[in-house]
């Protein structure tokens, strides 16, 4: 498979530290690419460099086969974007909203079908404020969605979900997987990039500290001789929570 | 051009629908012109004259009689107790008590009227005694009325509240909104789309224009159906008057919200810029009548051009070689307000290094 995005030594440097340190990654056409790290590993930073957001302090991105320095805007209509504080103008409509944001990439979009795909059509006429935690995630996502991109970045999507919410998001994300599309998405939560990564980076302080699929890095980590107690669970505690509410969502 | 116009549509709705923003542009300005226009500050003050109940003669009956005809005094009637109470507590600048062929005036020494009252009693006296006398005056003044236009306080208020209105839309609409914008991370989002910053700047821009005009259209309006106000001026100059108004108006909301780092600072920095201006900027009352130092920074206010030049176009049906230097004043703060917008206003935060 191609690589739809590669990055070469880029550093993102401030006044006073550097948040990313010289990495180099790519990301391969049509898969789910997780970064995984802890807080203020650069995770962010190292999207919004890729997004065109902020501009790499050395080094180079390229996206789809255009620089990001380069030609922003060249990049910014290839990508959609789901940033971590999701906030939409007040006092318009989902539909509304949806169609002023394609009008802000020169088109006119189907709002309501994109709406069905992120299951948000019966909320077709509120505002975005009148959503709970998941529609809005899921209607970030739709925004997302409104230039038809090849790569959609999303920034940790599913933080301060239900399980419900969470996995939902999950179906949704393969769904655009399955259209073709190329995930980038950041997550805290190592399940979440288990189930749902073809690959995953995973950094600290700046740097890629490992690159692989989540089971080679799981096969990795056994060759050094790594045990823990193993315990045989037959479920966990997330699969009480969901067999006893179910997995409909509540929003 | 698509993305500008679907975007100033978007806008339009947004601030239509915001019913905050709707009332402080449109219903408290009204408000203000109803309280104002009915308070009627330019109906000349009537004097209060007491007349006390008392024995008069023919002679001062006929008189009395006559006094009450004239048509600056408010005449009120009532024993002579009463009236000298009313008198005592300010209400009646003079009592008149006729006892016999003798008028007597009791006066409110503090009220500079009761003098005026008096004397005019006794241009009343002198002049019908010559006429009994059949002696001619040796002067004889004559009057000639001039059918100047006065200006009506509604009128002198009217073009004062259209420029304010507009600097309070243009300057706190622009200022929340952006700041909140920038707040909300709603900017950064907007900046991972293909859209030049300035395609949403000038759909905002133009929405406030927009409103601007729409705001001049129903005061004028108001003003034509409630108060009968005259519209004298060029109606294209006064839209040029209000375009350029707004524009300087927004170049200060856009400068606001790229000072202000939180939409609470945002009430700070607009009313200590918006506040004096409110006073000093032409509305209520003319610059003229401030002591001269004041007057020195109220002329140059980007208000006081405005409301000028509303009010020369909209009262005199002044041209463009008349109010050209308020004009001009207005250019040079366009350019000053936008320039100070284009420095400190920005999608995203400055990155430190």
């Amino acid at each position: 498979m191609k690589n739809i995005i590669e990055v070469k030594n880029l550093t993102k440097k401030y006044a006073d530290f550097t948040a990313v340190n010289n990495i180099s990654f790519e990301v391969k056409e049509n898969e789910i690419f997780g970064i995984l790290g802890p807080n203020g590993a650069g995770k962010t930073t190292t999207l919004e460099m890729m997004e065109g957001l902020k501009r790499p302090t050395s080094g180079t991105i390229v996206v789809d086969g255009f620089d990001v320095v380069h030609d922003p805007d060249e990049v910014k209509a290839r990508i959609g974007v789901q940033l971590q504080a999701s906030t939409f103008f007040e006092s318009l409509s989902l539909v509304e909203l949806i169609e002023t944001f394609g009008a802000m990439y020169n088109r006119k979009v189907d709002a309501m079908q994109l709406l069905e795909e992120v299951q948000l059509t019966d909320k077709a006429k509120s505002q975005a404020k009148e959503l709970s935690g998941g529609q809005r995630q899921r209607l970030s996502i739709a925004i997302g969605l409104v230039n038809d991109p090849s790569i959609i970045f999303l920034d940790e999507p599913t933080t301060g979900l239900d399980p419900q919410a969470r996995r939902n998001l999950w179906d949704l994300i393969e769904q655009i997987k399955a259209k073709g599309k190329t995930v980038v998405i950041t997550t805290h939560y190592m399940d979440e990039a288990e189930v749902l990564c073809d690959r995953v980076a995973i950094m600290d302080a700046g740097k890629i500290i490992s690159l692989n699929s989540p089971r080679k890095l799981i096969e990795e980590l056994l060759a050094t001789g790594f045990s823990k107690p193993v315990v045989q669970q037959q479920a966990s505690l997330e699969d009480v929570f969901l067999t006893m509410t179910g997995h409909a969502l509540r929003d | 051009m698509y993305t500008t116009y679907k975007l100033t549509i978007a806008a339009i709705k947004m601030l239509v629908r915001n019913r905050q923003a709707l009332f402080f542009t449109l219903i408290m300005p009204l408000f203000i012109m109803l309280i104002f226009g009915y308070i009627g500050f330019d109906k000349p003050q009537l004097i209060d004259v007491g007349l006390a109940t008392s024995t008069p003669s023919a002679q001062t009956q006929a008189f009395i009689g006559q006094i009450t005809q004239f048509p600056n005094f408010n005449i009120h009637q009532g024993s002579l107790e009463s009236e000298q109470e009313q008198l005592n507590e300010g209400n009646r600048a003079v009592v008149l008590e006729a006892q016999g062929n003798t008028i007597i005036a009791y006066t409110n020494a503090s009220k500079p009227e009761a003098q005026a009252v008096v004397s005019i009693l006794n241009q009343f006296i002198t002049s019908a005694t010559l006429q009994q006398a059949h002696i001619a005056p040796l002067i004889t003044v004559q009057t000639q009325e001039v059918n100047a236009h006065n200006l009506r306080y509604i009128e002198f208020l009217l073009p004062g509240l259209i420029a304010l209105s507009i600097m309070q839309m243009s300057v706190f609409s622009v200022a929340f909104v952006f700041t909140q914008y920038k707040e909300k991370g709603v900017l950064k989002r907007l900046l991972a789309t293909p859209m030049l910053p300035i395609q949403f700047v000038a759909a905002n821009a133009i929405t406030r224009l927009i409103v601007s005009v729409v705001q001049a259209m129903i005061f004028i309006v108001a003003g034509l159906v409630l108060f009968k106000v005259h519209v004298v001026g060029s109606y294209p100059l006064l839209l040029l008057c209000v375009v350029l108004g707004a524009l300087m108006f927004l170049g200060l909301g856009f400068s606001i919200s790229g000072v202000a780092k939180t939409t609470d600072s945002v009430p700070v920095f607009a009313n200590l810029v918006v506040f004096p201006m409110m006073f000093l900027g032409g509305t209520f009352f003319a610059i003229s009548s401030m002591p001269s130092w004041l007057q020195l920074i109220a002329k140059f206010l980007p208000l006081t051009y405005f409301s000028t030049a509303v009010r020369e176009v909209m009262t005199k049906g002044s041209g463009l070689s008349v109010i050209w230097p308020d004009l001009l004043g207005m250019l040079v703060w366009c350019v000053i307000l936008i320039g100070l917008a284009t420095y400190t206003f920005r999608f995203q935060e400055r990155e430190g290094a």
